[in-house]
């Protein structure tokens, strides 16, 4: 909402300086947003005329003018067709910036013929759009006069933000009630005569649907002629930034923005017999004002006649009806309409207008007739004509709205020290009538403040005129614990994870709850993730997996030329697009060099083992359990189907995955090296409380620990783990572990073939284990593994 | 002692001239080895009278006890020399780079943690809702029927699913937790929010996800100057500061009457922005007192209870606090970014400890 101070002064009576004014805008919650003091954005600018025009030498559409500047005559070269000899201009001198284009300008050659300054365009001086020629002032403005005075720009610009309960503010006299409010002046009531007209309206109006219309107030006004506005209506409208059309169409902008009152002008003659508002039926068209189609739906409220839509209600007028230079009857409409169904309809049909914006928020009631009757006021004055009699269709509500406010209540909400005089008073500026019951204060609430719904509402206006410097600073520490514990189990994971997988070298990412649904289509299907109306192409669905933001990762950082990729997320994955269909993962990726070629090692690069290992240290650290964990080999399709494993526990909860990418999805992203990757499923596991893992007793044994080495010749397909396992078991108290130290292949051991040696310790808890004992261990061990393995031993 | 003088010349003559392990060894053994002089001698006393026996024993004794003591001090000798001698040729080149690599905490995650620990230390809790949200927790049970306008300013992203008939969203702020939290929980309620949140813009100072915090506080007796106080204490712990401008500006939000917008004074030092001092003002944050409306949603009688709720753009905290520029660089995941903006894994916020 944009206004300036002299404008605001017209309501507002005050010795306060500006810079009061403006620091009170904010303090009282009208945020001030932008000012800007056009006197001296203007101030270089000044009244100049042309004395002599000609061809420039050098350019067919450029002249060479000579320019009266007061003080001077000098050359300016210009390539506006509408330059004339003894035309009064816009000039702005060497050293000026210009407001559009913030271009400063300097004395130059242009084709080779000297220039100094500019004349200028409205478009240049940030003033409208039009830059089609440069602006012709009028005859009576004297050469030399600075442009700010004459253009009655000598003011300051104030834009503020209105927050969406302030539709009061929506218009300068509201904004003017508020500080008066805050006691930075009196309120000046704009005097509005009371004209009642004599004419007859021609224009019946019938309100067919009041659902959303309540009323609709016309007034017809015969004869007039719709010329261009006076140089003050004009300059008020364009120091707000609108441009001015007509005065028909000006008088009415004019009035919404100074009195909050949207108002919209018909050329009646083109109206067909009567106005009728009623319900839209889906199919019905209309071109409105914007030079747009707009195509209805069933229930929208529009104004119609008896053969077409002429605009919809509220939000904007139809191309057809609207005021043209010609235009010699008009209807001047000042109706009420229903929040909702502005909102709902301006949603629909995605348009904007600073009427919708209005209605939207609800505009008072009790402005219809004011408004009408200011704006038929400066019709008459402007463009002549007869006035009719105000027909109104409907009913203006009448608001009564009484909310009682308790002094305590107030006190015990705000937390501040405030007696019931200093309360009343501040409401009585507000517009609110006051009367005592009982403890109670009954406030009244007036038709402007339809966001007055009850005490609470009341406990800010009190605040917010008393000032929020006034709120104490209060210890909130209290005796009593709220909460006995600040992080919940899953938090604490993520936090441990986090910070576990950090200190392994990962960088930790954040990338967004979104993907692609190319990338995402390896990882489930994404009928059930769809955004509506997504940001763009890329970011089309909710991730059904954390790895294609993180392999986008590794694609980005590849292309910058980094080659070893540590990265981890921890985040939600997303099962469908319900409310809480999410899982935490933790998602870590290594690939490139693990280990650059250096004086001490060679070249290593990352595999899936890295992962594996980074795994398991997550659920030894975070995730302790004391059921069995191990790892099956399968995982989903987007693992390399003989590069992966799962993470079991009791062989039903999947922990997690990892393993290496499956190389077609590498492959799609054109990256050449491999990817390994773990996904932690962070909450799948119990909780195990700390009781649980409560240590048993430390039992050492003192007695000697045997080693013994064995080697295996087996088939190249049987695993590794399956010959530790079989070792174990041989007998669990004295084989302590079993390694596998050494993997090999060779064409002596014969095809399909591989060595395996593995190194086992053997302890005895009661007693040294004697060469006997050892013996029948080793022939044991030799044995079975043998046997499950179809392997020989090597000796 | 005359019985023994051939041993103790030996002894003494012998040991003059070892300087190695081995020759010491050998002179050992031919003392005190199984074949050894001293031990053959030891071996002739059974067969004397016992008062001769005594008298031998304790002369040989002497010459071993001073065979052992020298074996042992020249065993030390002559490994101290051995030792000398390695270390004294030993070196390495010790300016050789070693490779150290280290991994990094997102400046996301680490702000996180600080706003954690210090409503730790002021007793609230952490409490989390999902990402996608139903339109009611989202906007309706925030007192923000269908046809606010203030949906309008929230750009929100809608997904393919409804609830009760409208069209699930991506929650737009972390206030639906308010709700949740609300709704299985019962005064007092002490708690922050922190999570992901997601609006349909994407410009230079927008992203289309970004973190929030939010606060929420319902008892019988929190007010605004609690609020006050309240966000006083964390902007300060936040900032590290003991000076702190701040300003309560009245502003609006619909599950909150009043409602205040919170500014604090910074000033420019060089390229630098020094938070706390100065006479400008960064607005911070939104807040105010939960609306009466937001808590008859949640069952909660607002005769009886009431409170505030506050919420923060975490990346404004990040950006203010560590001198973050560009908003978009966040999600950007420009290793070299991480590794410059990111935290060491240690540096885990907390009150006893250091908190940035």
């Amino acid at each position: 909402m944009k206004f300036t101070i002299s404008w605001l002064k017209e309501h507002l009576d005050t010795q306060k300086s500006d810079q009061e004014l403006i620091d009170s805008l904010t303090n009282i919650g009208l945020e001030v947003e932008d000012v800007v003091n056009a006197s001296e954005i203007f101030s270089n600018f000044i009244v100049a005329q042309v004395v002599e025009e000609k061809k420039h030498p050098n350019a067919d559409k450029l002249k060479v003018c000579r320019v009266d500047i007061g003080s001077d005559i000098v050359d300016v070269v210009c390539g506006a067709p509408n330059v004339e000899k003894n035309m009064k201009v816009v000039y702005a001198p060497p050293g000026s910036t210009i407001p559009s284009t913030q271009m400063k300008l300097k004395a130059s050659k242009i084709r080779g013929v000297e220039s100094l300054g500019m004349m200028c365009s409205e478009f240049e001086l940030g003033i409208s759009d039009d830059h089609d020629g440069i602006i012709k002032l009028d005859d009576s403005v004297k050469v030399g006069q600075p442009y700010a005075e004459i253009a009655g720009l000598n003011d300051t610009m104030i834009e503020i933000g209105i927050t969406p309960n302030r539709q009061d503010c929506l218009g300068v006299s509201g904004v003017a009630r508020d500080l008066s409010a805050a006691g930075l002046g009196t309120l000046n009531k704009r005097k509005i005569k009371n004209n009642k007209g004599k004419l007859k309206s021609p224009i019946q109006i019938e309100i067919a649907d009041n659902q959303a219309c309540f009323a609709f107030a016309g007034r017809y006004i015969k004869n007039v002629k719709n010329i261009e506005s006076p140089d003050w209506l004009k300059n008020k409208l364009k120091s707000i930034g609108l441009r001015p059309i007509s005065a028909l169409v000006d008088i009415t902008n004019f009035v919404m923005f100074d009195m909050n009152r949207p108002l919209h002008v018909y050329d009646a003659d083109k109206i067909n017999e009567k106005i009728i508002v009623r319900s839209s039926q889906k199919g019905e068209s209309f071109r409105a004002l914007d030079d747009k189609e707009y195509h209805l739906e069933d229930g929208m409220c529009v104004i119609a006649d008896k053969s077409k839509v002429l605009g919809l209600g509220g939000i904007m007028g139809g191309d057809e009806t609207g005021c043209t230079p010609s235009t010699v009857n008009v209807l001047l409409e000042s109706a009420l309409f229903d929040p909702v169904n502005i909102a709902k309809t301006g949603r629909q049909l995605s348009i904007l207008s600073d009427a919708r914006y209005r209605f939207e928020r609800g505009v008072d009631p009790n402005s219809v007739e004011a408004g009408i009757d200011l704006a038929s006021q400066l019709i008459i004055e402007i463009c002549g004509g007869e006035l009719s009699e105000t027909t109104i269709a409907g009913k203006i509500p009448i608001i009564n709205k009484t909310i009682s406010l308790s002094i305590e209540r107030l006190r015990k909400r705000l937390g501040i020290d405030i007696d019931e005089k200093e309360t009343q008073v501040i409401l009585k500026n507000l517009g609110i009538k006051t009367t005592k019951k009982g403890d109670d204060i009954l406030c009244e609430i007036p038709s402007w403040r339809q966001d007055i719904g009850e005490e609470a509402d009341l406990s800010e206006e009190v605040i917010r005129i008393k000032g929020y410097e006034s709120l104490p600073t209060l210890d909130i520490r209290s005796p009593e614990k709220v909460n006995i514990l600040i992080l919940n189990e899953s938090q604490k994971r993520i936090s441990l994870t986090k910070r576990l997988l950090a200190s392994k070298s990962y960088n930790e990412l954040i990338t967004w709850s979104f993907s692609s649904s190319e990338e995402s289509s390896f990882y489930n299907n994404l009928d059930k993730l769809k955004i509506l109306n997504p940001i763009s192409e890329e970011l089309d669905v909710m991730r059904p997996s954390l790895i294609p933001n993180l392999i986008g990762a590794v694609k980005k950082n590849l292309a910058r030329d980094h080659n070893s990729f540590s990265f981890f997320e921890i985040g939600n994955q997303f099962l469908s697009s319900n409310p809480g269909d999410q899982v935490c993962v933790a998602c870590g990726v290594r690939a490139g060099i693990k280990q650059a070629k250096d004086w001490r090692d060679q070249e290593n690069l990352y595999d899936i083992y890295d992962v594996k290992r980074d795994m398991i240290d997550v659920i030894n650290h975070v995730l302790p359990q004391k059921n069995k964990l191990e790892v099956i080999k399968e995982a989903p399709s987007w693992y390399h189907p003989g590069r992966s494993g799962t993470l079991m526990l009791n062989k039903s909860i999947k922990v997690g995955f990892f393993g290496e990418l499956n190389p077609k999805i590498v492959n799609f992203y054109k990256i050449k090296d491999r990817i390994n990757l773990f996904e932690i499923f962070l909450d799948s596991v119990p909780f195990i409380s700390k009781k649980s893992t409560n240590k048993s007793a430390f039992n050492q044994s003192n007695y000697q620990k045997v080693y013994r080495d064995f080697a295996f010749v087996v088939d190249s397909n049987v695993d590794g783990n399956d010959i530790v396992m079989s070792t174990l078991k041989v007998d669990q108290n004295l084989i302590k572990s079993a390694d596998i130290f050494d993997i090999f292949t060779d064409p002596s051991l014969g095809k399909d073939k591989k060595s395996l040696a593995i190194k086992v310790t053997m302890q005895a808890q009661d007693r040294t284990l004697s060469e006997n004992d050892i013996q029948d261990l080793c022939s044991k061990i030799i044995s079975t593994i043998e046997k499950e393995t179809s392997g020989t031993v090597r000796s | 002692m005359d019985k023994y003088k051939d041993i103790h010349s030996s002894v003494s003559s012998k040991k003059e001239n070892i300087n190695d392990l081995e020759t010491l060894e050998s002179f050992r053994q031919e003392f005190l080895g199984k074949k050894g002089s001293i031990s053959l001698a030891m071996k002739e006393l059974g067969k004397l009278e016992p008062n001769e026996r005594k008298k031998h024993a304790e002369e040989l004794n002497i010459i071993k006890d001073a065979v052992l003591s020298f074996v042992k001090l020249k065993t030390e000798e002559i490994n101290n020399e051995i030792l000398d001698k390695q270390i004294k040729t030993e070196s390495l080149d010790v300016t050789l780079s070693v490779n150290s690599s280290s991994g990094t905490i997102h400046p996301i995650t680490q702000v996180i943690d600080e706003v954690i620990a210090i409503f730790a230390d002021l007793d609230f809790c952490v409490a989390e809702g999902p990402e996608i949200e139903t339109d009611y927790n989202n906007f309706t049970a925030l007192n923000t029927s269908e046809h606010h306008p203030a949906r309008q300013m929230h750009d929100t992203f809608y997904v393919n699913s409804e609830t009760d008939g409208m069209q699930n969203v991506m929650r737009t702020h972390t206030s639906p937790v308010q709700i949740r939290s609300m709704l299985c929980q019962d005064p007092p309620i002490r708690l922050i929010a922190p999570g992901k949140t997601f609006r349909c813009d994407n410009d230079q100072t927008h992203t289309p996800m970004f973190h929030q915090v939010e606060g929420l506080v319902i008892d019988k007796e929190s007010n605004m100057g609690h609020l006050k106080g309240c966000l006083e204490i964390f902007l300060k712990s936040f900032f590290e500061t003991d000076s702190l401008n701040m300003r309560f500006r009245p502003s609006h939000f619909p599950f909150t009457e009043p409602s205040a917008e919170v500014d604090i004074g910074y000033k420019k030092k060089g390229n630098q922005l020094i938070i706390g001092e100065g006479s400008n003002w960064l607005e911070i944050l939104g807040c105010g007192m939960v609306h009466p409306n937001v808590l008859r949603n949640v069952n909660i009688d607002p005769d009886v209870y009431q409170g505030y709720a506050f919420g923060m753009g975490i990346e404004r905290l990040a950006m203010l606090k560590y001198g973050i520029s560009d908003l978009r660089t966040f999600f950007e995941n420009d290793i070299d970014w991480n590794q410059h903006y990111g935290f060491s894994p240690l540096n885990k916020p907390t009150i006893f400890g250091d908190l940035s």
